[in-house]
């Protein structure tokens, strides 16, 4: 039952493309104006290979986040490393990147007054200082090995379900993941200081930084690339100082995270064959936000 | 179509005379229940005939005549056939033996004269059916069915049989040695049974009757007390099971005092099961209570042992040390007050026992109920313990589910009851995980209390449970039935069985009737009584699932005649 080519059809009415007329056409009779409503690929994006690299700098920086984390736990964990010590540190920096965070917004309307600010403060310290005894022998009974296996589980989902499109509040599963893994690596440092010492960093380094990184991001465009490569050497020099294969391994996979992958990505794009036509779920494109007022 | 005539045995040796009895409605079938003997006014037998039927509802009517002739009493024939026109009847049955033969010879007239059937080759038969007359008074057939139903044509032909003769009793209280003008012949015509022993507990019945109905009344009036009837007592007497125990026995003995007679058989049943289960245990259930509660009262040493091996590293698993301690502490304290508790109450335990064995007299199940509740009190205990740590699970196992959903972004939606995506802010995000952590990390330590603990409620529970539904078996056994059964079984009749007597040719068919007695499984369907049976409230998965969640579980419910 091709176009026009049926012995039942009569030359004389043209067929409509109507359901609730009938018609002297068999039902599944189409005419020469069949699937001229189908358009290919009209929603690919043409991408450019640097924009990408940039693009990517920000999932190089998540992992080397986890690992400059990773290396401040090593230290502090040999005993190093002084908790009271990182604490002033942390402090320091937590004010820090709040003034930063201010400068960049430009002092205008926030949704969250500095008295909330403080409070949520206060409560994470509170807590955090509360439970550092019942977390430290938390996982006493639980052996070591099942313990480094959890939190490198844990880190890895956080770095696997991170907001990347939209870290600013980030998200609950990855941040959650990511204060698992390391409450199991915190309770097994020697002291209750140095689980609280351990889970301020978390806090900072898993919940703060994606918020600063990206009102850098949006207000000062041209510093995101620097940050981002601070951010990664930072990671490799600390991890290299503990372990220089480990180093090695994680330079090898952010030069191939942030080099090869778009090079695949953009090398992979004329593979693409997306059909859209008529038949394709309804969309709403205007703002319906003029019904709530 | 067969003449069936129903002839009690006691009369095969009877002299001559009336046969008297009742023709079966509907079924072509007589019941002869006793001979009138010469000599005889017609006038006299009419009259005792009608106060009869006025007196037992059953329409009596003479059926025929009997005739074993002894010497010098030849003329007799002819004399009988006469009787047919003093007593006119639609048939006239007349019935002969001689001495010497086993068989009767019978002869059937109808009312116009006609001589209907002749034995020698006809058509219709006869049948003479022997039964044991007292026998079949005193036996009730099964399925019980009450004498006042209008269901005389619907019941079946032997039921009717059964129930002429048992309605039939006035007719055999006239024996052999009464002055009466009749001289009848019937079982009881040797003589009536009477002892002295049974007439003198039937006189004195009445008035010690009307005295513990009057004693009963009394425990009601005490009972009914407004300050008996405040929430907590009630609370705490639907948990001890002997009272609910002493409010059905209390029940029991209403119906058992109460003056008037049980109306229908089913009823009698019931009544005389009650009366055998009042079993005295007074001296030997004290003291047996008394050494088994001493018993008791030292295994909460094992207890203090079960409580340290936890507090260990039990059966090598890892537990949080130092909620562990916590734990461990705090229920071995509590057993440090219990123990001290037993100890200040020791010096009274043995007078309340011996007290308390004395109540034994009110019955076994009473016993079995007082044995149940001092064990419930005993190991209270471990109920207080088995509630603690269940109480601790559950809100463990609530608070980690509801954390897991934050930990996943999602919220449990109440109006939709579903699960939701949910933004939360950060500082319950980070609250949320250190508590889900925390949690997560010690619920192997207090899965493991609740575990032990539950394992002790549920064995408590067991032994309570069982003996509940001892104590409902031997409520429920008709004990007095099964006696019946198995010391009189014509009493209970499923059925009769026939055996072939005498077949010779010229004589109807002669067979004795025997009454097939009830089987024990239809003994106990039919007289169970009702009682306040316990059954398991839940299933098994509903079992379990509680188990898992932490619910407190409460397995045993007993079915009340009335809610509040």
């Amino acid at each position: 039952m091709g176009a026009d080519s049926g012995p039942g059809a009569p030359a004389a009415v043209p067929w409509r493309k109507v359901l609730y007329e009938r018609q002297p056409f068999p039902d599944n009779y189409v005419d020469r104006r069949f699937l001229e409503e189908l358009r290919r690929n009209i929603r690919v994006r043409q991408y450019r290979y640097w924009a990408v690299v940039r693009e990517t700098g920000l999932i190089a920086q998540q992992v080397s986040c986890v690992a400059v984390f990773f290396t401040l736990w090593s230290y502090m964990e040999q005993g190093e490393l002084v908790p009271s010590a990182v604490l002033w540190v942390c402090l320091g920096c937590a004010l820090l990147g709040y003034g930063l965070y201010e400068i960049l917004g430009g002092f205008c309307v926030r949704e969250r007054t500095r008295l909330a600010d403080l409070q949520s403060a206060t409560i994470f310290l509170a807590f955090t200082f509360g439970f550092s005894p019942v977390l430290k022998t938390l996982t006493e009974s639980v052996s070591t090995d099942t313990v480094h296996a959890m939190s490198a589980v844990m880190l890895l989902a956080h770095l696997v379900s991170f907001p990347y499109a939209q870290p600013s509040p980030p998200g609950s599963l990855s941040l959650n993941a990511a204060l698992f893994g390391s409450v199991c690596l915190a309770s097994r440092l020697p002291g209750a200081l140095h689980t609280f010492t351990m889970l301020s960093c978390a806090l900072l380094v898993f919940a703060l930084w994606p918020c600063l990184l990206h009102r850098v991001r949006e207000r000062a465009e041209w510093s995101f690339p620097w940050a981002a490569v601070l951010v990664c050497l930072a990671g490799v020099g600390g991890l290299g100082s503990l372990w220089p294969e480990g180093a090695l391994l994680l330079s090898l996979a952010l030069l191939t995270l942030t080099l090869v992958c778009p090079l695949l990505l953009v090398h992979l794009q004329r593979h693409k064959d997306n059909i859209h036509g008529p038949w394709d779920e309804a969309e709403i494109r205007e703002d319906l936000s003029r019904f709530l007022n | 179509m067969v003449l069936k005539i129903f002839f009690p045995q006691c009369c095969n040796t009877a002299d001559s005379g009336l046969l008297v009895g009742r023709w079966i409605p509907g079924h072509n079938s007589a019941v002869v229940l006793a001979v009138i003997h010469y000599p005889f006014i017609p006038g006299q037998v009419k009259k005792y005939l009608s106060e009869l039927q006025s007196q037992t509802q059953v329409d009596l009517t003479v059926l025929g005549s009997w005739s074993m002739p002894k010497e010098g009493q030849e003329g007799m024939d002819s004399f009988l056939k006469d009787l047919s026109t003093i007593f006119p009847q639609e048939c006239w049955l007349q019935l002969s033996r001689e001495i010497g033969k086993r068989g009767f010879t019978c002869q059937v007239v109808q009312n116009n004269g006609r001589l209907l059937q002749e034995q020698k080759n006809g058509d219709d038969k006869i049948v003479l059916i022997h039964y044991d007359q007292r026998k079949v008074m005193l036996s009730q057939l099964h399925p019980v069915q009450d004498v006042g139903q209008k269901s005389d044509v619907e019941a079946s032909e032997l039921r009717l049989v059964f129930q002429t003769v048992a309605q039939s009793q006035p007719l055999f209280l006239l024996d052999k040695y009464d002055d009466g003008p009749l001289k009848l012949s019937h079982w009881q015509s040797e003589g009536r049974e009477a002892s002295i022993i049974a007439e003198l507990l039937k006189q004195a019945s009445v008035p010690v009757c009307i005295f513990l109905t009057w004693l009963l009344s009394l425990w009601h009036w005490l009972c009914s007390f407004r300050i008996l009837h405040l929430r907590p007592v009630l609370f705490i007497s639907s948990k001890l099971s002997t009272c609910v125990q002493s409010g059905y026995r209390a029940v029991h003995f209403k119906t058992v005092f109460s003056p008037k007679k049980a109306a229908t058989h089913m009823e009698f049943m019931r009544y005389t099961s009650i009366c055998y289960f009042f079993v005295l245990f007074l001296v030997l259930l004290a003291q047996w209570l008394t050494r088994k509660i001493k018993n008791g009262l030292s295994c909460r040493k094992e207890l203090q042992e079960l409580l340290e091996w936890l507090m260990g590293a039990p059966a090598g698993l890892k537990m949080n040390r130092a909620l562990d301690q916590v734990l461990g502490r705090f229920f071995l304290y509590h057993i440090h007050l219990w123990i001290s508790y037993i100890h200040l109450m020791s010096p009274f335990i043995e007078r309340i026992l011996w007290y308390v064995g004395l109540s034994g007299c009110l019955g076994l199940t009473f016993a079995l109920s007082i044995l149940s509740d001092i064990v419930a009190l005993l190991t209270f205990h471990i109920y207080c313990f088995y509630v603690y740590g269940a109480r601790l699970y559950c809100l463990k196992i609530y608070g980690l589910s509801s954390l897991w959903r934050l930990f996943r972004g999602k919220k449990w939606n109440v109006l939709r009851q579903r699960v939701d995506s949910c933004s939360y802010d950060l500082d319950q995000l980070f609250i949320g995980t250190l508590l889900f952590t925390i949690l997560l990390f010690l619920l192997p330590t207090t899965a493991l209390y609740y575990l032990v603990f539950t394992l002790l409620r549920l064995v408590m529970v067991l032994f309570q449970g069982v003996i509940h539904l001892s104590v409902d078996f031997i409520n429920s056994l008709p004990l007095f039935a099964i006696g019946l059964r198995i010391c009189r079984p014509y009493r209970l009749a499923e059925g009769v069985k026939f055996k072939v007597l005498c077949q010779e040719p010229g004589t109807p068919l002669h067979l004795m009737m025997e009454i097939n007695p009830l089987k024990c499984s239809s003994v106990l369907q039919c007289y169970r009584t009702p009682t306040y049976s316990c059954y398991p409230k839940d299933s098994w998965a509903a079992l379990c699932k509680k188990l898992f969640v932490g619910e407190l579980i409460y397995p045993w419910k007993q079915k009340t005649a009335k809610t509040d």
